[in-house]
């Protein structure tokens, strides 16, 4: 009798045993371990949603303070201290910018309260597409991410910690690509490129010190973005809206690009009363805002495009039949693609 | 007395520092004088307020400015290509920029796309102190020179784009603003966050 139990447990510890290191191997590193790290372009098994969720994640359980560093591919250079805390529902984050004129932004999930010390003035928004992801990622209609397919690039150290580098890469010229480095054990985001159709770093994101599970005060970073005193507080509420109350209509969809809100706000200048319509796009990587209001002779002299860092503007009059409009495309994606979705804009009837 | 033929002119000198035992008596005894010395006086000190303060600069709304100051362009005559490349090339703000000799200086073309250059940087010192500009130095503004590529010193600038014939594209106020609402409500990517709403807290530059 007392061999038998023995033997059973024998058995129970050695199942668990195999149970724990096969695990161990899936939550860990990749199929493959160490040895494919050092090989770029290994075959990746996990797919671009789930590296995303897997970042997010690290976002939702990490605390984590740094010194973030923003540099665009023509060579201007931004860095902000950060403070992130986190307690399973909420997230709040400090941003104290080291470049440029003053300013603290705070998050508290959604809500993004801005502060200007030298005009003593404080910017409240809700911002949506914060409160988005990863809940869209994980939706039955989600974003496929058909046209980004995920690389390994290998792994390298940033900011003292082991990395594990994801390439993701465009599948058409519609999009740009990036580069991401992920915290091997966290999954948190240490680094990423913006990546142009060319293989050039339009714009980069990266920490350059970074302290992962330090004791992050959430209430001393709430009661900080609540003091306003001594502030004007301006927020802004753009008002929600449908592009078929507007008007407008994409005829011609650009490839994976969904239409994720319309928002209306006013336009300077006051007086006409139509407003400016906004109407959001994304890729679930990418996004795109059309900016539409009536055309002003006055205001609306030239056509063209611009590009800042990854951002890329686009500034075209549209007329004909369905009247004098002036938009302004704005997104994080290549010129041409902006081009399609000013071709497809249409009136509704 | 007959140092300056302008009564203004003992005004700016004085306001500069540069007079000394009788002529600097002579040129108070004006300021205090009622006239226009005294609002030369006046006006003296209020250009150099402003200009030593941003948020002195008030005055008409800068989207005015660049309005009409866009309209002149346009009128304006194209010399070269360029010409304007360059203008705005050294228009631009960047931290670390080679400093090579230049193999043309002799050409009489080059002082003049030099000249234009000063006369663009001048320009933008005006736009700056206006508080048109953002503070930025990686804002860039993309030239629509046709068929002639953006001048080297700008490495990654998209110069690639439609070839049409539009003139110099200017930033703008409104400009900021569409881009500060495509932050707000535009950034439905899964990149926000962190990486998008972070690299947003820290190049972004303060909506007016």
């Amino acid at each position: 009798m007392t061999r038998m139990i023995l033997r059973a447990a024998a058995a129970t510890v050695c199942g668990v045993l195999w149970m724990g290191s096969a695990l161990a191997q899936q939550a860990g590193s990749p199929v493959g371990g160490a040895a494919a790290s050092a090989v770029s372009g290994a075959v990746e098994t996990r797919s671009v949603s789930e590296w995303l969720v897997r970042m997010h994640e690290a976002s939702r359980r990490r605390t984590y303070v740094g010194t973030f560093v923003v540099s665009s591919g023509a060579g201007g250079l931004s860095s902000a201290r950060i403070w992130h805390a986190c307690d399973g529902t909420q997230q709040i984050e400090r941003v104290e910018a080291l470049t440029g004129a003053p300013r603290s932004t705070f998050r508290r999930n959604d809500l993004v309260v801005t502060f200007l010390p030298e005009s003593k003035v404080v910017h409240a928004e809700r911002r949506e597409s914060l409160g988005l992801f990863p809940g869209v990622l994980k939706a039955p209609e989600a974003f496929s991410f058909e046209f980004y397919a995920a690389q390994r690039g290998g792994s390298e150290r940033v900011a003292g910690f082991d990395t594990e580098i994801v390439k993701l890469v465009p599948q058409d010229k519609l999009r740009f690509g990036y580069r991401l480095w992920s915290e091997k054990k966290s999954g948190l985001m240490v680094k990423l490129q913006t990546i142009d159709l060319d293989g050039r770093v339009l714009e980069q994101v990266a920490f350059s010190e970074l302290q992962i599970d330090v004791p992050v005060k959430m209430d001393k970073l709430a009661q900080m973005m609540a003091n306003t005193d001594g502030y004007r507080v301006e927020r802004s509420e753009p008002v929600k809206t449908t592009a078929e109350a507007e008007g407008w209509l994409l005829r011609v969809p650009v490839a994976g690009f969904k239409p994720m809100g319309c928002f209306k706000r006013q336009t300077p200048g006051g007086g006409s009363g139509e407003g400016t319509v906004q109407w959001v796009f994304s890729d679930g990587l990418a996004s795109v805002s059309l900016f539409v209001e009536a055309y002003d002779r006055q205001r609306h002299l030239q056509e063209g495009v611009m590009a800042m860092g990854a951002t890329q503007t686009l500034l075209k009059r549209l007329g004909g039949k369905m009247g004098e409009w002036w938009l302004t495309a704005v997104g994080e994606v290549p010129a041409p693609t902006l081009e399609a979705f000013a071709q497809g804009l249409e009136r509704r009837k | 007395m007959d140092k300056f033929s302008h009564p203004d002119e003992w005004i700016s000198a004085l306001a500069d520092g540069q007079l000394g035992g009788e002529a600097f008596a002579h040129a108070v005894a004006q300021a205090c004088a009622p006239g226009s010395a005294r609002a030369a006086w006046h006006t003296y000190h209020v250009i150099g307020d402003v200009l030593r303060s941003g948020e002195l600069a008030g005055g008409a709304p800068a989207v005015d400015f660049v309005g009409r100051f866009q309209q002149r362009l346009v009128g304006e005559p194209r010399l070269y290509p360029e010409v304007v490349a360059t203008a705005q090339a050294a228009a631009m703000v960047r931290p670390s920029e080679p400093n090579s000799p230049a193999a043309n200086a002799s050409l009489f073309r080059w002082k003049l796309v030099a000249g234009a250059a000063c006369v663009a940087a001048a320009a933008t010192v005006v736009l700056s102190v206006s508080g048109v500009m953002g503070v930025s130095p990686a804002r860039g503004v993309l030239v629509q020179a046709p068929g002639a590529p953006v001048v080297a010193a700008k490495p990654a600038l998209n110069a690639d784009v439609a070839a049409a014939q539009a003139p110099v594209m200017i930033r703008n106020p409104r400009l900021d603003e569409l881009l500060a609402a495509h932050r707000q409500s535009g950034g439905a990517s899964a990149l926000q966050m962190p990486a998008g709403f972070l690299r947003n807290a820290t190049h972004e530059a303060p909506a007016r």
